[in-house]
């Protein structure tokens, strides 16, 4: 009867703690909406990897039978980062950039929102993280996923488990965290600057160049860039170029849910309890919220900035809107510039920032994949 | 306390070997960031300029085309 009791011999307890924090990410995804693509696979996966003896991971010393989430934790993202990148393509694929074609201005507030990486990394490197760890922590202030995933494997980052929850959780925290962190910068006059929207019609050749030039200026100035910013654009294309629709269609539909579904079950396999639990992810918890409140605070100061010295006003609120989290921020905005002012609309300022900061954080992905590799203990 | 919590897991604070570094790599991360965005502005505003001009452009050439037929049409 041995047998039967196998799987109780091998359990431990920090085995029985994942199962609670799988639960927790599952409850957050169904009963509070948060991010539920991601969390619930995330969550399920939690519980799955953390079975005693679970064969999804593999058994043998050598690991000379390896489990499906192994595998698919191996193929798809140790080995090439595939699915990170392929997410790209459908991203691009959702992403209008008219709103920020009808005011490239507001690309600046994208590259400002990023200012929380920097400064993230900064600390995680003198709480003690090395380099490669501190930037990987750092990261989760794109509050982009795919760029989160993809710079902390690339410089072999032993947390990528934790960046990854900690990642996603705050994005969908976006509508908490933001608002007062923009409360705190502004005040009730500058929250209620009005802003007129031209919506003059973007030419169909300007919205194809627009993915092609983005693509050849990062790749020249960031090459390390090129595959997130080269996914994300290419996708875009196919959007616009009005000859590939049904493509276009599925890489926004079908691709992507098949991606993120891949995804959130494969991240899952850096969520076992010996690598997991540990005071470090604490820590990077903090440092996560660290990392979204001086991205808030970058982009919000930056618009401040360009008021001084621009006759026609920006309304500060759009420098939070810079952050890559999409659309969560735009809407964020939009909503407290309609409660400050019942007559103040928005949201294609700040969808035009949002979408520049999704440009933005892939860029700043691939520029510490480029500066940080010479310093990074591999 | 913090210090003995991070020694706890074998986390260096205060390392300022890699502090260095790190703050090297904000102003050249902020700078290249900046570069790149402001490489893109000008290169969205030329090229919106080229193709505003180019209409324009085409657009005289058609009007002044269809004049000369009109003109055409009238001396016939």
């Amino acid at each position: 009867m041995d047998f039967l009791l196998e799987g109780f011999k091998a359990l431990e307890w920090q085995q029985v703690v994942m199962w609670i924090i799988g639960g927790l990410l599952i409850y957050l995804a169904i009963k509070k909406d948060m991010e539920p693509a991601l969390l619930l696979p995330m969550g399920f996966g939690a519980i799955l990897v953390n079975l005693p003896l679970s064969p999804v991971i593999g058994s043998g010393t050598n690991g000379e039978h390896l489990g499906i989430i192994t595998s698919l934790f191996n193929v798809g993202i140790e080995a090439s980062e595939a699915m990170p990148l392929l997410l790209f393509i459908g991203i691009g694929c959702m992403i209008d950039f008219g709103p920020l074609l009808t005011n490239p201005k507001l690309f600046i507030l994208g590259g400002a929102a990023q200012l929380g990486i920097f400064v993230t990394i900064i600390l995680a490197a003198m709480i003690g993280f090395p380099l490669n760890d501190a930037a990987s922590i750092g990261i989760i202030g794109a509050a982009d996923g795919p760029t989160a995933i993809l710079v902390a494997m690339q410089l072999a980052s032993k947390y990528v488990g934790p960046i990854m929850v900690v990642a996603y959780s705050y994005m969908a925290l976006v509508p908490i965290v933001q608002p007062a962190v923009i409360k705190l910068c502004t005040t009730k006059k500058e929250r209620m600057i009005k802003m007129k929207y031209n919506a003059k019609q973007i030419p169909k050749l300007m919205r194809i160049l627009f993915p092609i030039i983005v693509t050849i200026v990062s790749g020249i100035i960031a090459p390390d860039s090129l595959s997130l910013v080269g996914m994300l654009m290419f996708g875009n294309l196919l959007r616009e170029c009005g000859v590939l629709q049904s493509l276009s269609e599925t890489a926004q539909t079908t691709f992507s849910n098949i991606i993120t579904l891949l995804l959130g079950i494969t991240i899952s396999f850096q969520m076992q309890a010996a690598a997991f639990l540990s005071f470090e992810t604490l820590i990077i918890m903090a440092l996560g919220l660290f990392a979204f409140v001086f991205d808030t605070i970058g982009g919000v100061m930056c618009a401040k900035l360009i008021n001084v010295f621009s006759k026609e006003k920006i309304n500060p609120m759009l420098g939070a809107a810079g952050i890559s989290a999409f659309p969560m921020a735009s809407r964020v905005v939009a909503k407290m510039a309609t409660k400050e002012d019942p007559s103040n609309h928005l949201l294609m300022h700040a969808v035009g920032a949002n979408v520049s900061g999704q440009i933005a954080s892939a860029i700043v992905g691939g520029l510490i994949i480029g500066i940080l590799g010479p310093f990074c203990i591999l | 306390m913090l210090n003995f919590l991070l020694a706890f897991d074998n986390l260096t604070p205060m390392n300022w070997d890699v502090l260095k570094p790190a703050l090297n790599f904000l102003w050249q991360g902020l700078l290249a960031i900046f570069v790149v965005i402001g490489l893109i502005i000008i290169s969205v505003k030329l090229t919106a300029l080229a193709i505003e001009k180019t209409t324009a452009w085409k657009k005289q050439r058609e009007e002044e085309k269809e004049a000369q037929n009109t003109d055409e049409t009238t001396n016939s």
